[in-house]
């Protein structure tokens, strides 16, 4: 059985379908790259799986439990953590209290939840900024920071909102490996990305959303082939 | 623990006051500064902490003023009984308020807090069944009692002041011991991005409820106090807007989210509005906003907020953010 079961989800604001008829899965261990041209939808498919929205139809399904209808605190208990495109760092708090907070969710005591908060920033690197403020971070540490409080959540799947976006070169070349790091720790990853040339080197499927509908899914040396995708990116020739 | 001791010397110093301290006006104005400083932490827990700014903690503190007279004048129930059970009629009537409230954010979160004020205001107004409408209700005599064989003197101040302080000090350990625990944590995530709480696990709605129902509680103390000391109650009095601003300039000249701000924030504006009061009516209230202005431009943080940060820069190892 799949990890995430996405089933006919669908989501209107008002008479804009934002997400129509989506169905994909996602399997324990895999990186799948979610991507379309703006305002495809995307963001909104997170939002749906985590529970900031609602959808209007259609069901989401992490381990064969529905989780639509969740708020998103118990979307997060149940396993699914997500980082967003626009970061959300405490920003008044500490790089440790930040992620600690996140901890805070599998380790009750505050002892044991700055342990394991300490160890994810390690892990991703952060640890020497660790008692700096959020506030002082770079875009590329706070990208980290937002990652780091998703793992220090005890997911099974995480959702990345675009976690390189306005990074340059050898920020990316960090970020992906961190990505790749999250998937050897056992954890499940759907990243929406528009660095092409880094979602195609890591990811292992790629599911693309046009319209908020599935055009196309496949491993990245298919996906840059198919004539739908090209078509959604940069326009139908004229014939 | 270690700072354990000048607050003991400060307990013991407060406890001192009346001994040395024979005038009546003096010791009012104390009685006023500790009522305040309870309204002050009452706001302080939920505005500061949680940053949800309320405009209508008024009406939490009349419910709490008009049980604790209605318990005392209808049932015999004597204040010292009825006060806290203020602040639990408080907290109760607190929870579908949130409910209501807490489904916005921001500025539309203060208006609606406004907005519910004064509907209560105006049921209180009204209701004359239950709160006597606008004559309100008047406290002739208070029961006698009797404290280490004493016959306590309710004409005096004395006896009002070790209450009121009492409940300051209470206040002020209960937000010390919120801000330590966990749900201070959360708090303090709430403050700063309600979003990036929820999305860490963090269950908001529960979080915020626990604390306006915490902040009700210790405004219906404050209430109750009132009226127990005033030994009056009418809706004007106790429910209106005046008192809700009120709580939020001490909290916020005192420094908001900090621990000793409402203490220092009633201090200087009970302090100036008494002297004030002396000359001009309801002249405080001037100079409240100039004092308010003041401290926005060139104190942000608050009196107590700066005054902490100075004495931690001057410390050596004592981190930079750690609030108060």
């Amino acid at each position: 059985m799949a990890l995430l079961e996405v089933e006919g989800l669908t989501r209107h604001f008002g008479g804009v379908r934002a997400v129509g008829n989506l169905s994909f899965t996602v399997g324990e261990g895999e990186i799948v790259g979610l991507i379309g041209p703006n305002g495809a939808g995307k963001t909104t498919v997170f939002n749906l799986i985590t529970g900031f929205l609602r959808p209007s139809a259609g069901q989401i399904r992490l381990d064969g439990a529905s989780v639509v209808g969740l708020r998103p605190h118990a979307v997060t208990k149940r396993g699914i953590a997500r980082t967003f495109q626009i970061v959300k760092p405490f920003l008044g708090l500490s790089v440790k209290e930040n992620v600690t907070l996140a901890a805070f969710l599998r380790h009750p005591a505050r002892r044991d939840a700055e342990a394991a908060a300490l160890e994810v920033l390690q892990t991703l690197g952060l640890g020497p900024k660790s008692d700096g403020l959020a506030s002082e971070l770079t875009l590329a540490d706070q990208k980290r920071l937002e990652m780091a409080k998703a793992l220090a959540t005890g997911p099974r799947l995480i959702l990345l909102d675009e976690p390189m976006g306005g990074l340059d070169a050898s920020e990316l070349l960090v970020a992906s490996s961190i990505v790749q790091q999250i998937r050897k720790a056992g954890v499940t990853v759907i990243l929406v990305e528009h660095v092409m040339k880094a979602i195609m080197r890591i990811s292992d499927r790629v599911v693309v959303i046009h319209h908020g509908e599935k055009i196309a899914e496949g491993p990245p040396a298919r996906i840059v082939q198919d004539p739908n995708v090209i078509a959604a990116y940069f326009g139908k020739r004229a014939s | 623990m270690r700072r354990l001791g000048p607050w003991l010397l400060g307990v013991a110093a407060l406890a001192a006051v009346p001994l040395f301290v024979r005038t009546s006006f003096f010791l009012h104005v104390c009685i006023l500064v500790f009522m305040w400083t309870l309204l002050g932490a009452a706001w302080n827990v939920l505005g500061g902490f949680a940053g949800q700014v309320s405009f209508g903690h008024a009406a939490l503190f009349g419910v709490g003023s008009y049980a604790t007279i209605i318990l005392y004048l209808k049932a015999g129930i004597a204040p010292w009984w009825g006060i806290p059970l203020g602040g639990v009629a408080a907290a109760a009537v607190s929870m579908p308020i949130g409910l209501l409230c807490f489904r916005l954010r921001g500025p539309y979160f203060s208006l609606s807090t406004l907005a519910m004020a004064e509907i209560v205001r105006v049921v209180a107004l009204n209701w004359e069944w239950a709160t006597n409408g606008p004559v309100g209700f008047l406290i002739t005599a208070l029961p006698p009692l009797r404290i280490l064989g004493r016959e306590v003197n309710w004409e005096s101040k004395e006896p009002f002041y070790a209450v009121a302080a009492i409940l300051a000090l209470m206040a002020l350990v209960s937000t010390a011991l919120l801000k330590r625990s966990r749900l201070g944590a959360y708090l303090a995530a709430i403050r700063e991005d309600e979003d990036g709480a929820e999305a860490v696990g963090i269950d908001t709605v529960r979080s915020k409820v626990l604390t306006l129902a915490l902040s009700a509680f210790l405004a219906g103390l404050g209430g109750g106090f009132y009226a127990f000391y005033f030994r009056y109650v009418d809706p004007d009095t106790v429910l209106g807007i005046g008192l809700s601003i009120e709580m939020v300039l001490i909290a916020i000249v005192g420094g908001l989210g900090t621990l000793g701000g409402p203490f220092i924030g009633a201090l200087f504006l009970t302090t100036i509005g008494e002297a004030v009061r002396e000359r001009i009516q309801v002249g405080h209230l001037i100079f409240y906003g100039l004092f308010m202005m003041l401290v926005i431009r060139f104190l942000p943080e608050g009196i107590w907020g700066r005054a902490y940060r100075f004495l931690a820069r001057r410390q050596a190892g004592v981190p930079r953010h750690g609030a108060a």
